[in-house]
């Protein structure tokens, strides 16, 4: 499933579709904390956070991840989608809290 | 009657707005890491309440400038300009104290702001010179556009230099030894609207390069935490970044506060960030060990009350890293 795909799983409101918005997602990360996900050595990573700010961007782009989904509705600082925009990385925000969407995402990303 | 200037609005760091695109990068830089304090005229000439405005208009005359702080003891009252002066000629009341007719309703910007926000106030109320006030409220410069264009001219001329030394060469295009990469990036305190940028620029070099992607991966990793490190720790310092005789160097140096125990600081989950720091996402006490993870070789020195330098090395041969 492709990142748009996750994102229309979670009904998330996509702000931003970067260059790899139709590659799959082979891995998904869920965490607030950026020194986490530095550690995360995956490919076509997928981030879901509640921590809304550029540096959650800037951090996706640093370990190649393919796409950013906001989780709880955090509202975004008025920057993040220039930021995401100049890095050409999917941004995309949702209202369902962190956990419900790691659950509806595992779902929706394990084979049937 | 104690008196002091009315309506004094204090420039609210808070207000500063991104830059706009496309300015170059090297003077966004420099207005970002230079102070207030580094640009401001500190050697004032100023004059109690009782002054007369004749008294300052002589002051301007022999000095040569334009803008006279009231002040006692230290203590900041208000601002004549040249206009005011001007206005009290015309109106036949030059041999009046200054504190009728000096301006109270001031805007004052902080010593230790960026650069930044004083070029954003110059904008913003036009206004020919702010006063500058430390943290005890005490007057201690002016700033006008004229200090700021002398400040500017010296450190871009100071930047040139340093570029010119700096040898671009694409790889493979001269010998094994020479180097082909090298950048060096100024970090500012706390400067989070920019912290990560110098490690997104690495990677996207290494991009055009043409490194491969687990390489790219792992210096970008690298030069992102000492980033942040020097961002969040430090008191600002620089991020460099070199590739040459196959290896790939990404040192972070700062003049301070330095480490007390290095080999805690190098642990997992070992941290000395705040609260406000955590809620930005960092300071897990992971971002050492993680250079460490990613590194080939792996050197700090740090010494309390003086400076630290971190050096990570990742080992590149024909684009691919050694250590995988």
């Amino acid at each position: 499933m492709t990142v748009l795909g996750v994102a229309d799983v979670l009904q998330a409101d996509v702000l931003v579709k970067g260059d790899a918005c139709q590659k799959n997602v082979r891995h998904v990360v869920a965490s607030d904390l950026m020194s986490d996900v530095l550690m995360v050595d995956e490919e076509d990573m997928l981030l879901l956070t509640s921590l809304a700010s550029d540096q959650v961007l800037r951090t996706a782009q640093i370990v190649g991840a393919i796409g950013v989904i906001i989780v709880n509705g955090k509202p975004l600082p008025s920057s993040m989608v220039n930021v995401a925009n100049d890095l050409r990385m999917t941004l995309a925000i949702c209202k369902t809290p962190k956990f419900e969407a790691c659950v509806a995402v595992h779902e929706a990303l394990s084979p049937r | 009657m104690s008196e002091s200037p009315q309506n004094v609005v204090r420039a609210d760091k808070g207000a500063d707005d991104p830059p706009a695109k496309g300015e170059p990068l090297v003077l966004l830089e420099l207005i970002q890491r230079l102070k207030v304090r580094d640009v401001m005229t500190s050697t004032l000439w100023t004059v109690p309440r009782s002054a007369t405005m004749h008294e300052i208009q002589e002051i301007m005359r022999l000095k040569k400038i334009s803008g006279v702080p009231v002040e006692e003891n230290g203590r900041f009252f208000g601002l004549v300009s040249i206009e005011q002066i001007i206005r009290a000629l015309g109106g036949g009341y030059i041999n009046e104290p200054c504190s009728k007719h000096m301006t109270t309703k001031l805007v004052v910007l902080e010593d230790d702001m960026p650069l930044s926000f004083a070029l954003r106030y110059f904008d913003r109320y036009h206004y020919g010179r702010f006063p500058v006030l430390d943290h005890d409220q005490r007057l201690v410069g002016i700033i006008c556009q004229r200090d700021i264009n002398r400040a500017l001219l010296v450190e871009l001329t100071n930047e040139l230099d340093r570029l010119e030394r700096v040898t671009f060469r694409t790889p493979g295009e001269d010998s094994a030894y020479s180097v082909y990469v090298l950048r060096e990036f100024p970090i500012c305190k706390y400067d989070f609207e920019n912290a990560g940028k110098a490690a997104t620029q690495i990677k996207q070099l290494l991009q055009e390069k043409k490194f491969a992607p687990r390489v790219i991966r792992r210096i970008a990793v690298a030069a992102y935490e000492l980033e942040i490190n020097l961002c969040v720790h430090s008191d600002g310092g620089v991020l460099s970044c070199q590739i040459a005789n196959g290896r790939a160097e990404i040192i972070a140096r700062d003049a301070g506060p330095g480490i007390e125990d290095v080999a805690w600081a190098c642990r997992d989950g070992t941290s000395t960030a705040n609260e406000w720091i955590r809620s930005l996402g960092f300071g897990a006490g992971m971002g050492l060990a993680n250079v460490k993870r990613v590194s080939d070789e792996f050197e700090i020195a740090s010494k309390k009350g003086s400076g630290t330098t971190v050096k990570s090395v990742i080992y590149v041969e024909d684009g691919k890293s050694a250590a995988g």
